[in-house]
């Protein structure tokens, strides 16, 4: 279930339906982890993953509402060589790893059906794993910090420029950025200033329009 | 005693389902009932008081009405999500009452003694608040697969009030969870035994169940927190495309939810089945526990007949800006009384 989960969410052309099949896949690896004795990282897998940010990501598409997406330019056409030696190289070590758990023998410290209880898991994050944990949090943090500033830088115009709606309109469309070498950013309070600035002339093309 | 035997074991287990399933179904149509006999007594009504007794047949009569009606899906719906929501709705409130004790271990003649509880594990609680946030699907998907622009923003605006409050309410949980030092409900209850009552969690956290019961008001998306299905706003908000049996579906889960809320409430803050004689006759206890349940459900109506809604701001700003750090405030003096004292 969890693989025919996962191949629906690479291979359906909607994204909802992909995040669908995403939460699918989180709920029977949850499956898998209560079958390994290990319930605690089950729930806190449904309640985390399932629960909290796959309801966040099915939330910005139904938002979003993109239902009919066109069929993408193969832009990134050199990752596929790639995508398939990576694919090569993990098929490799889930082949080692299966073949390495035969030959060695059983060796689990104590208790196994200790292992995944809440108590055990709390010990062992408090305890001995103490640094490896507060690192892990130091990473979310950074990739926070990371995604704040990367939403505060958006387009050429700089976080000061005054722009009404219409003007912004009107730079991305005539200016074309990728042709023009000065990318200063527009300050304007009107969409006439605005086109003044762009050497557009604004009032011909609303006349054109109307 | 033979309840080692694997099959025997099963058949109990199945047959404990099916009770508890019968069980819970009945006390949804009771609440229906109930709520609209109170309401009515509230507004200076009657209500529906001619179906048998008193009334007490009603909700099967709109159960059969219902039933009766056209299944109908919107043209322009994405007809597997319209099909697989209300089934998400209705499965996850379910999925959450087989960690509920409806009593303590008792004692049959000539069977043995059993507990009365489905399934015991080390993290019940977890598995709860899982289940829970799950079943916000439920409700998004409908919404967003009618096609529908109330639906839409019935959908939308439950997602995000889901979200929101779902922090507070994991929150209130730990000073329980603090307390007790465990996440099995079963052993939660037992140590709210004795002392006459004095022991139960309500007394040690008194912030912790205000703010549960808010969050958990807000959570199954009752009035003053139905924003969801706002019907002066929203027509009927995200079930606005659903008839038959799919509304039946969410109609259920709406008052399931209610239902194990409130058992979650009686078992971590009342002392679940927990009450006077039953140390002598344990059977007591279930019925101890199912007037507490009564209790939480009576307080539902009444908040319905008294209260009105919420604007969306307010809702969003009250659970961000008061409900979290007020439940934050409990964890730390939970933590520090704790550290004191023990």
């Amino acid at each position: 279930m969890a693989i025919g989960c996962a191949i629906a969410m690479v291979s359906q052309s909607n994204p909802l339906y992909s995040a669908i099949s995403l939460i699918g896949v989180f709920i029977s690896l949850a499956s898998i982890y209560v079958t390994l004795a290990a319930p605690f990282i089950a729930a806190v897998q449904v309640i985390v993953y399932a629960g909290a940010i796959m309801v966040l990501v099915i939330f910005v598409i139904m938002l979003l509402n993109v239902e009919h997406s066109e069929p993408r330019r193969k832009r990134l056409k050199f990752l596929v060589p790639m995508a398939i030696g990576m694919a090569a190289i993990l098929l490799a070590e889930t082949v080692f790893i299966l073949h390495s758990v035969q030959t060695t023998e059983n060796r689990l410290p104590g208790n196994i059906s200790d292992v995944g209880l809440t108590h055990s898991i709390g010990e062992g994050l408090f305890t001995r794993y103490l640094l490896p944990f507060e690192l892990t949090s130091v990473l979310l943090l950074m990739a926070i910090v990371g995604a704040m500033s990367l939403a505060r830088r958006t387009s050429t115009l700089s976080a000061t420029a005054r722009v009404v709606p219409g003007a912004q309109v009107l730079a991305m469309d005539i200016a074309n950025p990728s042709g023009v070498q000065d990318l200063r950013p527009v300050e304007t309070e009107t969409t006439e200033e605005a086109a003044h600035l762009l050497g557009v002339d604004f009032q011909s093309d609303r006349s054109k329009q109307a | 005693m033979a309840w080692d035997n694997q099959y025997i074991h099963a058949l109990v287990l199945i047959i404990a389902i099916t009770v508890a399933f019968l069980t819970i179904m009945l006390l949804v149509a009771a609440t229906v009932l109930a709520e609209r006999r109170v309401l009515a007594l509230i507004q200076g009504r009657l209500g529906p008081n001619r179906v048998g007794f008193g009334g007490v047949l009603q909700p099967f009569a709109d159960f059969i009405k219902t039933m009766m009606k056209e299944d109908l899906v919107p043209d322009q719906s994405t007809r597997f999500v319209f099909l697989l929501a209300p089934m998400i709705a209705v499965i996850t409130a379910i999925m959450a009452i087989i960690v509920y004790p409806f009593g303590p271990t008792i004692t049959l003649p000539f069977l043995g003694t059993f507990p009365l509880r489905i399934a015991q594990f080390d993290v019940a609680l977890l598995y709860v608040l899982g289940v829970t946030s799950v079943g916000v699907y439920g409700i998004a998907l409908a919404g967003w697969s009618s096609n529908n622009k109330y639906s839409l923003m019935g959908g939308l605006r439950s997602s995000a009030q889901m979200i929101s409050y779902e922090l507070a309410l994991g929150l209130s949980l730990i000073g329980v969870i603090l307390l007790c030092g465990t996440l099995d409900i079963y052993r939660i209850v037992e140590q709210q035994s004795g002392w006459y009552g004095l022991h139960w969690n309500i007394i040690y956290q008194p912030l912790g169940f205000i703010l549960y019961l808010i969050a958990a008001i807000a959570e199954t998306n009752r009035v003053p927190f139905d924003l969801p299905e706002a019907e002066t706003e929203l027509v009927a908000g995200f079930h606005t495309e659903y008839s038959s049996i799919k509304f039946l579906l969410f109609f259920n889960a709406e008052y399931i939810n209610m239902i194990t809320v409130s058992m979650l409430a009686t078992t971590l803050f009342l002392g679940g089945w927990n009450g006077p004689g039953v140390a002598q006759f344990p059977l007591l206890g279930v019925f101890y526990f199912f007037a507490k349940i009564v209790f939480f459900l009576f307080l539902y109506i009444w908040l319905r007949g008294t209260l009105p809604r919420f604007r969306f701001d307010q809702l969003m700003d009250f659970g961000w800006k008061f409900l979290l750090p007020a439940a934050i405030l409990n964890i730390v003096l939970t933590a520090t009384f704790l550290y004191l004292f023990t």
